[in-house]
């Protein structure tokens, strides 16, 4: 993961811890898959398998490390632990735009996400498995769905996504959720909307350049951790100064090892 | 949600203390297939760590049900702050929760938001020479973590005037030197005192094949007379090291035998890790965020976990079902089939157990003052302590005989509170009224000292059964049938005990037998996508 060549001064980068949230089998692993490793994989197991994996997204002024978290299957008998929200600064709320339920659970997530995730967290709401919709999924027909970073800018997508709806039955078309009614409710609530495909990759870069443009650059910090409580250091104590990194232990001399 | 009743389990690990969730980490990595569970609703069992409004319900829970873990006796405490009269008495609040303060706008401190405090039941710290530590970079555990650091040991000198070149909390209590610079550069110490320290010191520190090491025979004394008899330590510096021992008895009940390895271990942690500090917090609550990584590294190994599913009971069913000898009634009214079952002794009902053998009152208390003169940085290089260990020996609070007091103040650095806040953590080894009386006491000399600000605005108290290091017999898992074994009860140090880590390492071998290499236990390569850059 070296930073590209070309870059003559070297912006500056921040760690973002990135949590995914959803009903099972929506595609949370595979929009994170097609991210990180621009692949897809038609039946994936339902585990990442890492603790989290990083990508990097390059903006004009900075470079954003994303630390995404996986619920690593943990959700299935509610017992996400608090440790997961802990200084979170973006969420992708994600369901299946093939599966009402599965909206009706993402509601479910943001609503946890605001009773116990950092204040000023980021959420973007994604309607995944667009492929399975007569609007494609592919690149071309990416436009269909928000891909603006403002949550409230997208009046005349919505109008484009109403047409598709109303074209669509005929033909196949699985979608069961429309694109007004998720992109209102993201209205409401504040939150980033897009209707994305890991499948065919649309949209998905868009969801985390937009993530990355919407964090807030007060509350961007070097390094990782610590970042999502937006407390600043009072009294000139910072809890940057106490930290202890455990994978420097053996680079400590050993000098005062012995009392004499 | 899915039945937990449609996979079989390899082992089903019950409660989700950090043993637990050590042992759910490394199984799940050795390929098998883990269920923990826990009857709380939260993760931790007695090491979790709780938003105010989390300790409110958790107390209900306790004193709803006695027996059903190692706590009684739990009481949350308001405090109602008028301008005139700072310390006015608490208020007692059992079982609903208040508005501790009037919403009133004022500069008088007040609480936070209940989830910006981490509470933790359990406050261990761990010394940076841990097998735990070990076990967490080895497992690579520790990249989810954040550590700070401890600073120095201070030992309560009595309630006598302060001294007129100190203010605040440091007027009532010296520094405990940690390292011989520290003992030459203590004003406090005379200069006999140094020498007789100093003789103390290198003679503890000596390698275990010197011909000079105490014999077993010299170390069954109580620390008290092994100190004055054998290097006549004086007064003042047995109480600074029995502090650096950590022991919860008196230096006259506590054997040497557990003394001196534990001042030994002190003073060989310091240093070790980065200048001037030998221990270190875990971010966020202590174990309760440990346990929580490891409980997550376990879901990524594809282990499962539920809360609020406890066992009814339990049978080894060992000759009628080889297979899955197990059957588990969980209180959810399903049933589950398993290989293998270990858990606390609070999580298994029905099961045979030996009785706690100790009992400490423990305090918890939300403080407005960030008591930087307790926290100052003396050696160059040292990151900024986030935590110190206050020692009130028995005789400043009661009598000589009385065990002594140990606060442990976590600054808002530890992540438990919000900032210019502290959260106080309190232990004695006197279970009950006459504990927490005497931890009422010792919060409140501190408090005295520090000056007018610094107020209690919430404060929690309970009892904890569990163990001592120095119960003489080392802790081992137990083996109820072929197939059901358990932990002990949790300790009760304020350190992490590393026989834990063996106790873990015990269970880990006796279930995967051959199928691994005893010495791989907790060595985890990296997984795809994780790195350090």
């Amino acid at each position: 993961m070296s930073e590209s060549a070309g870059a003559n001064a070297p912006k500056p980068s921040s760690s973002v811890k990135l949590v995914l949230l959803g009903e099972a089998a929506v595609g949370k692993s595979s929009l994170v898959l097609r991210f990180v490793n621009n692949d897809f994989q038609e039946n994936k197991e339902p585990t990442i398998g890492a603790a989290f994996l990083t990508q990097k997204c390059s903006l004009p002024t900075r470079t954003i490390k994303f630390e995404i978290w996986d619920t690593a299957g943990q959700e299935r008998f509610a017992s996400l632990a608090p440790m997961y929200y802990r200084n979170a600064q973006a969420a992708l709320v994600v369901y299946d735009v093939t599966k009402p339920s599965s909206l009706t659970k993402a509601k479910h997530w943001v609503a946890e996400l605001q009773r116990q995730a950092s204040p000023g967290i980021v959420i973007a709401l994604v309607g995944n498995k667009l492929d399975l919709t007569n609007d494609g999924g592919d690149s071309s027909a990416a436009a269909a769905a928000e891909a603006e970073s403002e949550p409230t800018s997208g009046e005349g997508e919505d109008n484009a996504a109403g047409e598709g709806e109303e074209q669509d039955t005929a033909s196949g078309d699985s979608r069961k959720v429309s694109t007004r009614e998720a992109s209102s409710y993201a209205d409401e609530e504040g939150l980033l909307f897009f209707e994305t495909s890991a499948k065919t990759g649309a949209n998905v870069v868009d969801v985390f350049t937009a993530i990355a443009n919407a964090i807030p650059e007060s509350s961007l910090k070097t390094g990782r951790g610590g970042a999502g409580t937006g407390q600043t250091a009072l009294g000139g104590r910072s809890g940057d100064d106490s930290r202890v990194n455990l994978g420097d232990r053996n680079a400590a001399t050993a000098k005062e090892g012995c009392a004499c | 949600m899915e039945s937990l009743a449609d996979t079989t389990w390899d082992v089903i690990i019950a409660g989700t203390g950090l043993s637990q969730s050590l042992l759910a980490l490394a199984l799940s990595r050795s390929g098998k297939k883990v269920l923990q569970l826990d009857q709380n609703p939260h993760y931790g069992g007695p090491d979790a760590a709780f938003s105010l409004d989390e300790a409110q319900e958790w107390v209900t829970g306790v004193n709803q049900h006695p027996g059903r873990s190692p706590f009684e006796d739990a009481k949350i405490f308001t405090y109602q702050h008028l301008p005139d009269s700072p310390r006015s008495p608490p208020s007692q609040n059992d079982s609903e929760g208040s508005e501790p303060l009037a919403g009133t706008p004022d500069i008088r401190p007040k609480l936070a938001a209940s989830r910006t405090y981490t509470l933790s039941l359990s406050p261990y710290f761990l010394y940076t020479r841990s097998a735990l530590i070990s076990i967490l970079i080895s497992s690579k555990v520790y990249r989810q973590l954040e550590f700070v650091a401890l600073g120095s040991w201070w030992i309560h000198t009595g309630t006598q005037a302060a001294d007129a070149n100190e203010s605040g909390a440091t007027s009532i209590f010296h520094r405990v030197p940690g390292n011989r610079e520290d003992v030459f550069a203590d004003t406090h110490i005379s200069m006999k005192s140094k020498r007789t320290l100093m003789r103390f010191l290198r003679h503890i520190s000596k390698s275990p094949d010197d011909a000079e090491r105490d014999s077993a025979e010299e170390l069954l004394v109580p620390f008290s007379e092994y100190l004055s008899s054998k290097f006549s330590v004086p007064g003042d510096l047995l109480h600074a090291l029995h502090s650096l021992s950590l022991s919860q008895r008196s230096a006259q009940d506590t054997p040497a035998e557990y003394a001196v390895p534990r001042v030994q271990r002190h003073l060989s942690s310091i240093g070790s890790m980065g200048p001037g500090f030998g221990g270190v917090v875990s971010k966020y609550g202590g174990a309760s965020e440990i346990l929580q990584v490891a409980c997550r590294a376990c879901a990524v190994g594809g282990g499962a976990v539920a809360l609020a599913i406890g066992i009814e009971y339990l049978e080894d069913e060992g000759s009628v079902n080889e297979e899955h000898p197990v059957q588990v009634q969980l209180t959810t009214g399903e049933s589950v089939r398993s290989k293998v079952v270990v858990g606390s002794v609070w999580d298994l009902p029905g099961q045979e157990q030996s009785p706690p053998s100790a009992q400490v009152a423990r305090s918890i208390s939300i403080v407005s003052s960030n008591f930087a003169s307790l926290l100052p940085i003396t050696t160059e290089g040292q990151p900024l302590p986030a935590s110190t260990i206050l020692m009130f020996p028995g005789d400043t609070l009661s009598h000589p005989q009385s065990p002594p007091v140990y606060l442990q103040i976590n600054s808002s650095d530890t992540g438990d509170c919000p900032r210019q806040q502290s959260v106080i953590y309190g232990s004695v080894a006197l279970p009950g009224p006459e504990g927490h009386t005497l931890l009422e006491c010792a919060v409140d000399r501190l408090l005295r000292a520090e000056g007018p600000q610094a107020m209690i605005l919430w404060s929690m108290r309970y009892t904890q059964s569990g163990r001592f290091g120095n119960d003489g017999s080392p802790a081992t898992i137990h083996k109820h049938s072929d197939h059901v074994y358990s932990f002990p009860p949790s300790s009760l140090d304020l350190s992490w005990e590393d026989e834990v880590v063996d106790m873990v390492k015990e269970a880990w071998t006796k279930i995967v037998g051959d199928e691994e290499d005893h010495d791989d236990f907790m060595i985890f390569e990296d997984r795809e996508g994780t790195s350090d850059d």
